[in-house]
């Protein structure tokens, strides 16, 4: 049974003033204990949060409030730095398109790729790859390396990918930015079937009039930490109110 | 966290698949591909075989052998720190988006450089035949010796990953001191050349020549090393392992934040 589960969670960001860290400064540092305490950035800091399989949950909030940070540490990327998470169920994150490629290899090869990294075995695979080939319409530049595509290219050969998956736990961070009108169309309908097959959804987003027809739980996170937890309508009403207030 | 190592062995189609394509990739766009390998070694090959064996007053045929093994397998141990050093960062693309277990790219490293070391050894066989050594089933001695070596790279790949991600100076300064290891150590030259001189300490305390030696002496001699030579490659085995799980235990949760 799918189920997400997280419990005093806390994220934080070091803001190093000076330059990258380097052998020397630390070995000064040693001998020379440093008098700048690290600038921390806190980026997330959940006391409790239970999400169940069949929801479909919403996440809100400001740019830099901790939405991304949040699904990233449902997908096991970021470790929390302190906290427990418990993820029960196989994870698909779709998160950006525009980063994760082997950029001498073909469109084939890392499509292959990106399919074995998000959990498929190779048989799943091969009998999906016409299936994830096709809905990339990019034909015949499967053959050539991906450092020929164009950013649009990337992105079809992504998205095809990471949702021709079968999760149970499905990561959304507002996706739908790039690709021409008729493909945003296709992505949109191929989106919504895999929303239908996933048990668990976790959606971040700014559009809050899109939201309402996906989930029915809304989370409003604002610098790190959840606002408001709730029935997705009454989330969005505080939220804008809040948004207009502040204006 | 050995769970996640499990999960990152059951992810072996990805990591192996990835460690070809480096491989493969390495040489694309070039006219020549694959055979730049062999290439590259013979040239160094020569260079050095000429040079040397007749600074040390050594007989070609015999050095030739001896000294492609020590390339190779010096080539080997080098591309694990440099290389193996950038195994997280070369992948933050990866893993930035997917949340499989970092082991997984520790691996495709190690597969990549494994691979690159065996189209290298090829080179071994017709410069054997060359020299006129005859195969012996004593050989066959070199496949534990390949497998010590080998573990020894997947530590070094495992320290400077997480050390160079941490500190960007890691792999700069290994490579440095590598330098003065290749030095010391037995590649390019042949031990009893500094034994003549009384400076054998230099050697028998050097593990990276018993590292050497259960390779070369199986491929040369048709027989395993000494047990001195196995001992001290157990030690540095041990040794390392040590330091990986440190580095490990130290730096794992922390890898994706110093991206």
């Amino acid at each position: 049974m799918a189920r997400i589960f997280l419990r005093e969670v806390r994220v934080d960001f070091t803001v190093d003033v000076d330059p990258p860290r380097t052998f020397k400064s630390t070995v000064r540092r040693f001998f020379r204990p440093q008098r700048r305490v690290p600038r921390l950035i806190r980026a997330l800091d959940i006391a409790a949060l239970s999400i169940r399989a069949g929801e479909r949950i919403g996440l809100i909030g400001r740019n830099g409030a901790g939405k991304s940070t949040l699904l990233k540490v449902m997908a096991r990327i970021y470790p929390p730095h302190r906290g427990e998470v418990r993820v029960d169920g196989h994870v698909c994150p779709l998160f950006e398109f525009a980063t994760g490629f082997e950029m001498e290899a073909t469109g084939w090869d890392n499509i292959r790729t990106r399919a074995l990294l998000l959990g498929m075995n190779p048989k799943e695979v091969e009998a999906k790859l016409m299936e994830i080939a096709q809905f990339t319409e990019l034909g015949e530049f499967l053959d050539v390396p991906v450092r020929c595509y164009s950013s649009g290219m990337m992105l079809r050969l992504a998205f095809a990918t990471s949702t021709a998956v079968d999760p149970e736990i499905l990561l959304l961070d507002e996706v739908m930015a790039a690709g021409d009108a008729s493909f945003i169309e296709r992505a949109r309908r191929r989106m919504d079937a895999l929303m239908e097959r996933a048990s668990i959804v976790v959606f971040a987003s700014h559009s809050l009039d899109v939201l309402p027809q996906f989930c029915e739980r809304t989370i409003w996170l604002d610098r790190g930490m959840i606002v408001r937890d709730g029935p997705t309508l009454d989330v969005i009403h505080a939220y804008e109110e809040s948004v207009r207030s502040a204006a | 966290m050995s769970g996640e190592i499990v999960r990152a062995l059951q992810l072996w189609p990805v990591w192996l698949r990835l460690g070809i394509q480096d491989v493969r990739l390495r040489f694309r766009r070039s006219l020549l591909g694959i055979a730049w390998v062999f290439l590259n070694l013979t040239i160094s090959l020569l260079t050095i075989g000429f040079i040397y064996s007749s600074l040390l007053g050594q007989d070609l045929k015999k050095f030739l052998p001896f000294l492609t093994i020590g390339l190779v397998v010096w080539s080997y141990l080098t591309a694990a720190v440099v290389e193996g050093g950038m195994a997280f960062i070369a992948a933050e693309g990866y893993i930035r988006q997917i949340g499989v277990p970092l082991f997984v790219y520790l691996f495709r490293s190690f597969v990549s450089v494994s691979l690159f070391m065996l189209l290298n050894l090829i080179t071994y066989f017709p410069v054997a035949y060359f020299s006129g050594l005859t195969l012996h089933y004593g050989m066959l001695w070199a496949v534990p010796g390949l497998l010590l070596m080998a573990s020894v790279v997947l530590l070094f790949i495992t320290i400077f990953a997480y050390l160079h991600t941490r500190f960007r100076d890691a792999i700069p300064f290994a490579s440095a001191l590598l330098q003065v290891v290749f030095y010391v150590t037995p590649v390019i030259w042949p031990p009893e050349a500094l034994r003549q001189q009384g400076l054998h300490w230099v050697i028998d305390y050097n593990p990276f020549y018993h590292l050497l030696e259960v390779i070369r002496q199986p491929l040369l001699q048709a027989e395993p090393a000494s047990t001195l030579s196995y001992l001290m490659v157990a030690l540095l085995i041990g040794g390392l392992m040590v330091i990986a799980a440190s580095c490990v235990w130290r730096y794992h949760q922390r890898i994706v934040y110093f991206l």
